[in-house]
């Protein structure tokens, strides 16, 4: 295993892929994710920013907790999880494929999305659910990109993506249509659950939760943390001790700060500003440095709920069962669900 | 399983307008356009109109488009899990019978799931 190294998630997976290697590409930082693939073609990917297919499954009641879990314990250490789900008679094939694909562009999203990122290369590390589907490289990194353009054509602030959610308390204008995800999205956040809480906790793609709270920002519906600065003119209304030379300091923190955690203290943005309680935001554009999730948010002091363990990724299978991976097709596989879905469509004309 | 008078025909992920598979023709020859348009239109049916919820628990189910030259049918893949997807085909208006092809993209689109 090579050390960690800092490289463009998109250019290492494209020439891991090129070279027809298996493995899992680890991507670190804020969401991070891991990319399996098996030679050369991407065959799972997980991120923490969205569900993967077990919380798919059991959050929609497809499965029960226990017929996933069991099916867990039977089949990850020999990387055969999904055939037994399947073998049992609980998902069909076509419903496991979907599944896989979905997540696949999902957490491929949200790994693939940062510029740099530090990266690591697990070779002949392989994922316990199995092999489902192979999705060309190419196109998921494609696809990758048209998505992040997608977003902020949508709304152009990407504070959105990461920080805990805060429905504003007056809606903006007098009458609101929601989509059912935006309403579900609305009623649980909470002010510190994170879009990426939000979307494991519902079962929702955590694109399309993104994706839709964008929407809700556009529309003026979510609270936006920005970073006010004391001035001698608006002076905070709980003093605290303050440290010497803190305030400039201070300003470089992320937003995601508690009530009386110091001089910085969010406040509204857009439309809902409360008149005389701070000056109006100067304008949409918020200061760059308020776009760190970072891990100083979390040191903050903020209450966070506790999230659910989550597996190691990467995580290595016996020598013996990486380096069996089952059944497979002929040379030059195009990824099986195309296929089917393929001969189903040409079934059509 | 051929629906009559197709002439092309794709799978799309409607919330990013992302097509997973096509055959045959697209409008204007470029199926990415068709399903960035597809997802344009299933939106605009699910977020923007009132009469997709006049019935509690109503399901969109097919979206139909009609063309003087042509029908475009949308129907929504049905799964239990998170999924966004639709399947779409493009009929040729004197080849193509829209009640059939309606009928046969219902059970396409079940079998996809079922299977």
């Amino acid at each position: 295993m090579k050390p960690s190294k800092t490289a463009a998630p998109g250019r290492l997976l494209t020439q891991i892929a090129g070279e027809h290697r298996t493995g899992a590409l680890v991507i670190g930082g804020h969401p991070g994710g891991t990319v399996y693939l098996i030679d050369g073609l991407i065959t799972e990917a997980e991120s923490p920013a969205a569900p993967g297919v077990g919380e798919l499954l059991t959050a929609s009641g497809r499965l029960a907790g226990r017929t996933w879990q069991a099916a867990l314990d039977a089949g990850t250490a020999q990387g055969r999880v999904g055939r037994i789900l399947l073998d049992q008679g609980h998902l069909t094939q076509g419903e496991l494929e979907l599944c896989v694909l979905g997540a696949i562009y999902d957490a491929a999203y949200f790994a693939l999305a940062p510029a740099t990122a530090p990266v690591d290369f697990l070779q002949d590390a392989t994922h316990w659910l199995g092999q489902v589907v192979n999705v060309d490289p190419a196109a998921v990194h494609r696809e990758t990109r048209r998505r992040g353009r997608l977003l902020d054509e949508i709304f152009p602030d990407p504070r959105v993506d990461s920080a805990p959610v805060t429905p504003v308390l007056r809606p903006p204008r007098e009458r609101v249509t929601l989509t059912s995800l935006q309403w579900e999205l609305l009623v649980h956040a909470d002010g510190q659950r994170t879009p990426a809480d939000l979307a494991q906790l519902l079962g929702k793609a955590g694109y399309a939760t993104v994706q839709e709270l964008r929407r809700l920002a556009a529309l003026g519906l979510l609270d936006l943390p920005q970073i006010r600065e004391p001035t001698a003119d608006n002076p905070d209304f709980v003093r605290l001790p303050r440290a010497r030379g803190a305030s400039s300091a201070d300003v470089q923190r992320p937003v995601v700060s508690v009530p009386g955690d110091g001089p910085t203290i969010p406040i509204v943005a857009g439309p809902g500003t409360r008149a005389g309680l701070a000056p109006a935001p100067s304008s949409g554009d918020p200061p760059r440095h308020s776009l760190e999730p970072g891990p100083a948010s979390s040191g903050g002091g903020a209450y966070r709920p506790p999230r659910l363990a989550r597996r190691k990724p990467g995580a290595k299978l016996p020598k013996d069962v990486a380096a069996d991976p089952g059944p497979r097709d002929g040379p030059g596989t195009d990824e099986v669900l195309l296929k089917r879905i393929r001969t189903a469509l040409r079934a059509l004309r | 399983m051929a629906i009559p008078g197709a002439v092309g025909a794709s799978i799309v992920d409607y919330t990013t307008g992302f097509p997973i598979a096509t055959t045959g023709a697209a409008p204007n020859s470029d199926h990415e356009a068709a399903a960035a348009g597809t997802a344009d239109v299933v939106q605009a049916a699910t977020s923007r109109s009132l009469f997709v919820s006049a019935v509690p628990n109503d399901l969109l189910e097919d979206l139909i488009i009609t063309t003087a030259g042509g029908y475009h049918l949308l129907r929504l893949v049905q799964t239990d899990f998170d999924s966004r997807l639709v399947l779409y085909v493009w009929l040729d208006r004197i080849h193509g019978n829209l009640a059939v092809a309606r009928r046969r993209m219902q059970t396409l689109a079940a079998e996809l799931v079922a299977t």
